[in-house]
């Protein structure tokens, strides 16, 4: 244990020294001005013609918003292949009954993990990779207001992933820290009983990744409010901003719920607290508050999204947002609405029926908000001249998407209903059609919508078009399969399902299981393709020669970032930059469709 | 200072700072709640550090060794009263204060047979340890001339 705590000693002093060697060639601080004294403003310093570093020491040092939404971009693209392997190895294993690959423990340590690191490590870091991109330029601010915290946000992730991955890194060092076990929910005695020292590590993780979702959080809500340009007013606020800013607010009053919640969990494991424990708040007190964050999640996730689909339909149907007032109210009203329906996740927990009911009227009185958007997406569209790129595309099936998903949550949110469908695929079926069907469809949407202006580059439409195809048609065949499993009463997280035939229809069962894993193979295909399209674009395709690849000025909807990317384009042609290959993309064609 | 500029006054739009105070973070927390007494201090070490010297790039504060001493004493301060949670320290002083050292320093040693007192510990030397440094860099700073 003595010669454990010097190693350790002796690691720490020389991670010390080195941080402190890296940090004096990086910086001289005995430069440093007061700002107060009005000299230390980079230009009369005489150095500061270059805008960034090169290398790699830009991309450790950035505080520039749109760097600092590459890198959130990258790191939640990272973990989309990451957990979409897990997914992968979930769906692989249940094609036959008895488990075809993997071990149950395995199992359970990839099915807690997928949620996680889906959860929170992609999809708020891809809303966080689009907000900062582009909201500072879509209300023309020069940068966040805060781009040193902006940063700080970003540098916690990579630590809290390694932390919540830790457990699988270790487990085969056989010291004793395994991946944790607890399902994404980490429902409490559980999680509290579970002595493996890789459950800390992953709360750790996770509770970091909170600590950067708040940041974030207030970074946004201060620019939003503070860095507006004088032209953009509260009404003609854009659509995305909007709901950056609504989701903001949700972050700010869920997530240092969850920090709470967790650190009150680690003390329970660690230092023989009880705030979890019978004689202490029990098991239920975890519920409340792991769900009164974990249901302004969905809203947390789903807004942003929400708000890139408004952005993006109106621009291939050629006509304005229908409503936008209407739009912009039910994002409020959706965000307010959300703290009030988290024990919709509790029906079944033997609550007071008189406060079941109040849950499920709040809960279903969303779907009224929710209708609205879905409702104005549809008359955007409605007798629009439609033009069906990749990025409409995906629009288009996050609408169909959307309306499944919520239609199966209205269903849920009704107590009796409920009661039957607990804990079954049918809930599963009914939150990925959301999650994967809604919210990943919106960031493809983003990530076509926007290639050009984050690239320079055009995507190859056809590549595009098959990966839209095979994600939509993976999508619906394994969550609509898992819908009926769950009408055939297959409960949820199982690693094996060899029931005794009187319990449940094994055969059907198995070949509901057969057609979601196939739907799996299908949407794994279809993100190969995507991988591809974007790196090898985004490496070797030709730059775009116009600052309007979509054809927006045409309709009067060439918005401020595509201002932006204009001005760019101007200004590298101006110095003689490096853009003399003027192809449009796919090699001649023009781009508009 | 235009001789030799550092990296964030070349650059508008780069710190060096918000990586290593996500770092200092990370380990801190992880050698609290682990039990991990070196990376708690290591981890306090580095965030203190690179607090303080984010503060004073931004322009925050003028003199960053104070900063890191002001910090230091934040987290002795809170380190003094989780240990106060175990231990008696009003009694244990004013009875037999250098028996209460001896336990203290046993802590320090074997901080992983102490569940609570050794992360209190840990938070207070790593408090103490900043503030020794903060005040002799300030004392430091003082007697060299500001360039």
């Amino acid at each position: 244990m003595a010669g454990e705590q010097l190693a350790l000693t002796v690691l720490m002093g020389l991670l010390l020294v080195l941080v402190a060697a890296v940090l004096t060639r990086l910086e001289d601080w005995r430069s440093y001005t007061p700002l107060a004294g009005g000299a230390g403003a980079a230009g009369e310093v005489g150095h500061a013609h270059e805008e960034k570093p090169g290398g790699i020491t830009r991309w450790l040092t950035t505080v520039d918003h749109k760097d600092i939404g590459m890198l959130y971009g990258t790191y939640a693209i990272i973990a989309f292949a990451v957990g979409g392997i897990m997914a992968f190895l979930i769906r692989l294993q249940l094609i036959s009954p008895d488990g075809a690959i993997i071990g149950n423990q395995f199992y359970n340590a990839i099915l807690t993990s997928h949620g996680i690191t889906m959860l929170f490590l992609f999809g708020t870091p891809i809303i966080a990779a689009f907000a900062n991109y582009f909201v500072p330029l879509l209300i023309g601010a020069d940068d966040m207001a805060f781009p040193r915290i902006n940063a700080i946000a970003f540098w916690l992730l990579p630590p809290g992933a390694l932390l919540i991955w830790g457990g699988f890194f270790t487990a085969p060092l056989g010291i004793g820290i395994d991946a944790a076990q607890t399902s994404w929910t980490m429902y409490t005695p559980l999680s509290v009983e579970q002595a493996n020292p890789g459950v800390d590590l992953m709360l750790l993780g996770l509770h970091l990744t909170g600590v950067s979702a708040t940041m974030g959080a207030i970074n946004f809500i201060a620019t939003i409010f503070t860095e507006r340009g004088d032209d953009v007013t509260w009404a003609n606020l854009d659509i995305f901003s909007w709901t950056i800013l609504t989701q903001s607010a949700l972050i700010l009053f869920a997530f240092p719920l969850l920090g709470s919640a967790i650190v009150m969990l680690l003390l329970d494991r660690n230092l023989a607290t009880t705030f979890y424990a019978v004689e202490g708040g029990g098991s239920m007190l975890w519920q409340h508050l792991f769900w009164f964050f974990g249901h302004p999640e969905v809203y947390i996730l789903v807004l942003p999204p929400m708000g890139i689909v408004s952005l993006v339909i109106p621009k291939f149907s050629g006509r304005k947002l229908f409503g936008f007032k209407f739009i912009v109210y039910s994002t409020l009203a959706i965000g307010v609405l959300s703290f009030g329906v988290w024990a919709h996740h509790m029906f079944t927990t033997g609550m007071d029926p008189r406060l079941r009911a109040s849950f499920m009227a709040v809960s279903i009185a969303i779907a009224i908000p929710s209708a609205v958007k879905t409702f104005n997406w549809i008359t955007t569209m409605w007798n629009g001249r439609l033009r069906l790129t990749t990025p409409m595309l995906f629009c288009i099936g996050f609408v169909s998407n959307f309306i499944i998903g919520g239609v199966t949550g209205v269903f849920l949110a009704s107590v009796p209903i409920d009661q039957i469908l607990h804990d079954t695929y049918y809930v599963v079926g009914h939150f990925h059609y959301i999650v994967m069907g809604a919210i990943g469809f919106a960031a493809f949407a983003g990530l076509y919508y926007w290639f050009p202006i984050f690239t320079g580059k055009m995507y190859q439409r056809t590549l595009a078009k098959w990966h839209f195809w095979l994600s939509m048609i993976g999508t619906n065949l394994t969550f609509f399969a898992m819908l009926a499993l769950g009408y055939l009463g297959m409960p949820r997280r199982y690693a094996t399902y060899a029931f005794d035939g009187a319990i449940a229809p094994l055969a059907q069962i198995t070949l509901y299981h057969q057609l979601a894993s196939v739907g799996a193979v299908i949407l794994l295909v279809g993100q190969l393709i995507f991988v591809w399209n974007f790196v090898n674009s985004w490496l070797e395709g030709p730059a775009t020669a116009s600052a309007d690849p979509w054809n927006l000025k045409e309709t009067d909807q060439f918005t401020k970032e595509f201002d932006w990317y204009e001005r760019k384009l101007e200004t590298a042609i101006a110095d003689g930059g490096d853009d003399d290959d003027t192809l449009v993309a796919d090699g001649g064609e023009s781009v508009d469709e | 200072m235009d001789e030799q500029p550092g990296l964030s006054d070349q650059y508008r739009m780069a710190s060096p700072w918000p990586l290593f105070v996500a770092l200092g973070l990370a380990l801190s927390e992880v050698g609290i709640f682990m039990g991990l007494f070196p990376v708690a201090v290591g981890g306090l070490l580095l965030l203190g550090g690179s607090v303080s010297g984010i503060l004073r790039e931004s322009g925050y504060v003028a003199r960053p060794w104070r900063t890191f001493a002001q910090l230091g004493g934040f987290f002795a301060l809170l380190g003094v009263i989780v240990v106060g949670t175990q231990v008696d320290l009003v009694t244990a002083i004013g009875t037999d204060p250098l028996a209460l050292m001896g336990t203290l320093l046993g802590v320090v040693e074997r901080p992983s047979n102490y569940a609570v007192l050794g992360r209190g510990m840990a938070v207070v030397v790593a408090g103490l340890m900043m503030l020794a440094a903060g005040g002799t860099g300030s004392l430091m700073a003082r007697s060299t001339p500001q360039p």
